[in-house]
C-alpha cells in the first residue's frame, strides 16, 4: 500500500508549488509519486509545465529536470464532473438507472456545485488511485483552508446528506404529490421546505433522490472507506503556511480541527521566508573594475548596500510573524523554504524549491511518516 | 466609463475579491475605513465566518453581531449557517419552525446541501442590510464593503442568486434570490474590486477571473495591485560587467549581488504585471506599497485607504 500525502494550507501560501516541489524531491529518492491537484486553477499544470491537466495522468518529463532521477511523478487535476459521472456509473445496478440520474436536472447542479461533492470526489479518485497500487506516494494538493475543511468531512458529509432517513422521507410513494403517509413532523418539515424553495424544486430532488435510491448501499461503504483510508496509518496531512499574520491565523485554525479529529498531522512547511542576509561592511572596489568612475562605484555600493538592507527589513518585518508561525506545530517537525527571486511557474524553479524540501522527502522515502519520526527544523 | 475609486464609494456594496493570499481583507479594510473617514456610515462584512477584521482594532469578535470598531465604522461576520437561520426565521416568523426544520438531525444535512445555499445566503443578508432603514426611513448603511472569498469561489458565490433561481424555477425562495440578483448585478449599487499582487500567477487568475465575470465586467470598479515592493535600484548600464566582477567577489558580496539580481527581477515582474492589468482591464489599477511589518495597524490601513482614493 503507498502512502497518502494531504497538504493542506490556506490560499496564496504555495500549496500548489509545495506539493509539485515535493513530488520531484519525492522522484527523486525512487519513488513512484502521483500529484492530485483539487483545485480548480491550473496552477499545478503551470507549475508542472505539462499543459493542460485531466482526470488522466501526465507524466512529468524528469529526465530534463532531475537526470538519473530513478523514481516517477505524474500528474493530474481532478475532473469533477467526469469524476461524479463515472462513481453513478460504478454504482448504478444498470444503465438506465444510471442515466435516470445522469439526465435529472438537479444533479446537474448536485455534480458541480453541492456544497462539499468537489472535495468528496476528490477523495473518491484519491480512493481510486491508492487502490490502483500504481504508485509510492499520492501527494493531494487541496483547495485553501475553508474549503480543505470541507474537505475532511466531506465522506461525513455525503453520508450525511445521503442518509437512510433523508432518502425514506423524500422518497416515499406520492412524496412529490403530497404527504400523506409521512408522520405528522415530518409533514411540517416539508410543508416548511415547500413554502421556502417551492414545490416544483422539492419535487426535482425527491425524484433525484428515488433515482439515486439504488446506488445508496455502494455510496455510503465507499464514504467508510474514504473515512478509514484518511485515518489510517498510510495517511499524513501537512500543513503548508507562509510567514503572514492571516496565514498563520488559519494554519492555527486549521491545526486544531486537525487535531480535534485526530487526523495525523506530519508537520509545517513554511514557503516564502525572507532569510537574514550576512552583514555585507563597507565593500572596496575590486581590481578588476579599476575603470570605474568614482560616482559610478558610489552608485553601485549604494545599491549593494540598499539590497542587503532591503532583505534585512523584510526578515526583521517577517521574523515575529514566523516565529508565531513555527510555535502553532507543537512537537511536530517543520521544513523552511525561502522567498525564491521570482513566482514559481518552471520546473526549474521547481526545482530549486524541491532542493529545500529533500529533508522531508527522505523522510517520507525511508518509510516512516514524518509524523513518527521527527527531523530538527532547517 | 470606468468607475473611479471615488465613484466607488458612492455605491451602496463594494464586493472584494481576488487570489487568496493577495490582501482582500487589507483591501477591503482601508477602502470601508476610508469611507468612514469621508463621512459614509460604512459596514464591512467578512464572508464564510472569516473574522480577522476586529482583531485590528484590538477587539474580539462578536461573529454576526455587528460591532462598532471607529467612528461611523462597524464589521459582522456572516456565516453561513447563521445566515439561513436568519433568514428563515424572517421567512417563516417563527423560531420554533426553524428549530423542527433545520435543527433537525435528519434533515439539517439534506438542507445544507442543497445546492449553492451556502452562498445565497450570505449575499441575501447583505441585501438584508442594504434595505436596512432607520425610524426616519434613512439607510442604516451608507456603504457595505464585502470581503469575499477567493476567486473561484468568489465568482461562485456572485452567480449564485442566479443558480438559485434556475434551481428553484418559482416559490419565495425564488423570488428571494431574484432581489438579491438583482442587487449584486445592478451597477449602479454594487461594484466589484479585484485585488491582486505583482506576480506572475495572482495577475493570471485576475485576468481569468475577469473574463469568467461575463456581464458582471461592467461593475469591476477598480483594480488592486497590492504589496508593491519599493525598487531601491536603480539599473545602470554597465551593470551587467560589474555585477560578473562583482560576483567572483567574497560572500557577502555574491549574496548582495543576488539580492540585487533578485530586485531587478521583482521590479521587472511588478512591471509586467501592472501593465498586463491595464492592458487587460477596462478599469484603472492602483498600486499599494509592501509594508515590511507584516501586521498592519489601523494607522497603516487609514494610509492604505487614502492612497486608494488619492491615486486617480
Amino acid at each position: 500500500m503507498g502512502q497518502v500525502i494531504v497538504c493542506c494550507g490556506s490560499g496564496g501560501v504555495g500549496k500548489t508549488t509545495t506539493s509539485a516541489a515535493l513530488g520531484l524531491a519525492l522522484a527523486d529518492q525512487g519513488l513512484r509519486v502521483a500529484v492530485l491537484t483539487i483545485d480548480p486553477a491550473r496552477r499545478l499544470a503551470d507549475a508542472l509545465g505539462v499543459g493542460a491537466l485531466g482526470n488522466d495522468s501526465q507524466a512529468v518529463p524528469l529526465a530534463q529536470v532531475l537526470p538519473g532521477a530513478t523514481g516517477s511523478l505524474d500528474a493530474m487535476m481532478l475532473d469533477m464532473k467526469a469524476t461524479f459521472d463515472g462513481v453513478i456509473r460504478r454504482y448504478s445496478p444498470d444503465a438506465e438507472a444510471a442515466e435516470r440520474i445522469l439526465g435529472n436536472h438537479y444533479y446537474q447542479f448536485v455534480s458541480t456545485r453541492l456544497a462539499g461533492s468537489h472535495e468528496y470526489m476528490a477523495m473518491e479518485r484519491v480512493l481510486e488511485l491508492h487502490g490502483s497500487q500504481g504508485y509510492d506516494v499520492l501527494l493531494v494538493d487541496t483547495p485553501p483552508t475553508r474549503h480543505a475543511l470541507d474537505f475532511l468531512s466531506a465522506p461525513e458529509r455525503m453520508s450525511g446528506v445521503m442518509n437512510e432517513r433523508v432518502m425514506r422521507w423524500l422518497t416515499l410513494p406520492g412524496t412529490a404529490r403530497g404527504f400523506r403517509v409521512l408522520e405528522r413532523g415530518s409533514q411540517t418539515v416539508m410543508s416548511v421546505l415547500k413554502r421556502l424553495l417551492g414545490s416544483q424544486t422539492i419535487t426535482d430532488i425527491a425524484e433525484f433522490f428515488a433515482a439515486f435510491q439504488p446506488l445508496w448501499t455502494g455510496f455510503r461503504e465507499r464514504s467508510l472507506e474514504l473515512r478509514a483510508l484518511l485515518h489510517g496509518p498510510e495517511t499524513t496531512f501537512l500543513l503548508v503556511s507562509a510567514p503572514t499574520p492571516a496565514a498563520t491565523a488559519e494554519a492555527r485554525e486549521f491545526l486544531e480541527i486537525l487535531r480535534a479529529r485526530e487526523l495525523p498531522f506530519g508537520g509545517l512547511v513554511v514557503n516564502r521566508v525572507a532569510e537574514r542576509p550576512a552583514d555585507l561592511g563597507p565593500v572596496a572596489l575590486p581590481a578588476a573594475l579599476s575603470g570605474l568612475s568614482p560616482e559610478t562605484w558610489a552608485a553601485v555600493s549604494r545599491a549593494l548596500q540598499g539590497a542587503a538592507d532591503h532583505q534585512r527589513r523584510l526578515a526583521d518585518g517577517q521574523g515575529p510573524v514566523l516565529e508565531e508561525l513555527l510555535s502553532t506545530r507543537g512537537d511536530a517537525p517543520a521544513w523552511q523554504v525561502p522567498q525564491l527571486a521570482t513566482d514559481v511557474h518552471d520546473l526549474d524553479a521547481l526545482r530549486q524549491v524541491a532542493r529545500h524540501l529533500v529533508p522531508l522527502a527522505r523522510l517520507v522515502a525511508s518509510g516512516s511518516t514524518p509524523v513518527e519520526e521527527p527531523v530538527p527544523r532547517a | 466609463m470606468a468607475a473611479t475609486p471615488q465613484g466607488l464609494l458612492d455605491k451602496r456594496v463594494v464586493v472584494v475579491t481576488g487570489k487568496g493570499g493577495v490582501g482582500k481583507t487589507t483591501v477591503a479594510l482601508s477602502l470601508a475605513l476610508e469611507a468612514a473617514r469621508q463621512g459614509q456610515r460604512t459596514l464591512l462584512a467578512e464572508l464564510a465566518g472569516s473574522h480577522q477584521v476586529p482583531a485590528v482594532f484590538g477587539q474580539a469578535s462578536q461573529g454576526y453581531e455587528q460591532q462598532q470598531l471607529a467612528p461611523r465604522l462597524s464589521t459582522l461576520s456572516i456565516t453561513p449557517e447563521a445566515a439561513i437561520e436568519d433568514y428563515v426565521v424572517q421567512q417563516l416568523r417563527f423560531r420554533a419552525l426553524y428549530r423542527v426544520v433545520f435543527e433537525n438531525r435528519v434533515m439539517a444535512p439534506f438542507v445544507a446541501a442543497v445546492p449553492g445555499l451556502h452562498d445565497v445566503v450570505q449575499l441575501g443578508k447583505i441585501w438584508e442590510l442594504e434595505q436596512a432603514t432607520d425610524l426616519r426611513g434613512r439607510a442604516t448603511w451608507d456603504l457595505i464593503v464585502v470581503d469575499a472569498p477567493a476567486t473561484g469561489h468568489g465568482l461562485t458565490l456572485l452567480t449564485s442568486p442566479r443558480s438559485m433561481m434556475a434551481l428553484t424555477v418559482a416559490g419565495p425562495f425564488h423570488d428571494n434570490a431574484r432581489l438579491v440578483r438583482d442587487l449584486v448585478e445592478d451597477p449602479s449599487r454594487t461594484a466589484l474590486v479585484l485585488v491582486a499582487l505583482p506576480e506572475e500567477l495572482p495577475v493570471n487568475e485576475t485576468l481569468d477571473l475577469y473574463e469568467r465575470l461575463d456581464e458582471l465586467q461592467a461593475q469591476v470598479g477598480l483594480c488592486v495591485l497590492n504589496e508593491r515592493h519599493p525598487e531601491p535600484f536603480d539599473a545602470l548600464e554597465a551593470w551587467p560587467g560589474i555585477r560578473s566582477a562583482l560576483a567572483q567577489g567574497p560572500a557577502p558580496l555574491a549574496q548582495a549581488v543576488g539580492l540585487i539580481d533578485r530586485q531587478v527581477a521583482r521590479a521587472q515582474a511588478q512591471r509586467t504585471a501592472r501593465r498586463r492589468l491595464e492592458e487587460g482591464l477596462s478599469v484603472p489599477t492602483v498600486e499599494l506599497p509592501f509594508l515590511f511589518h507584516r501586521r498592519l495597524t489601523q494607522d497603516d490601513l487609514t494610509g492604505l485607504g487614502r492612497r486608494l482614493t488619492e491615486a486617480l
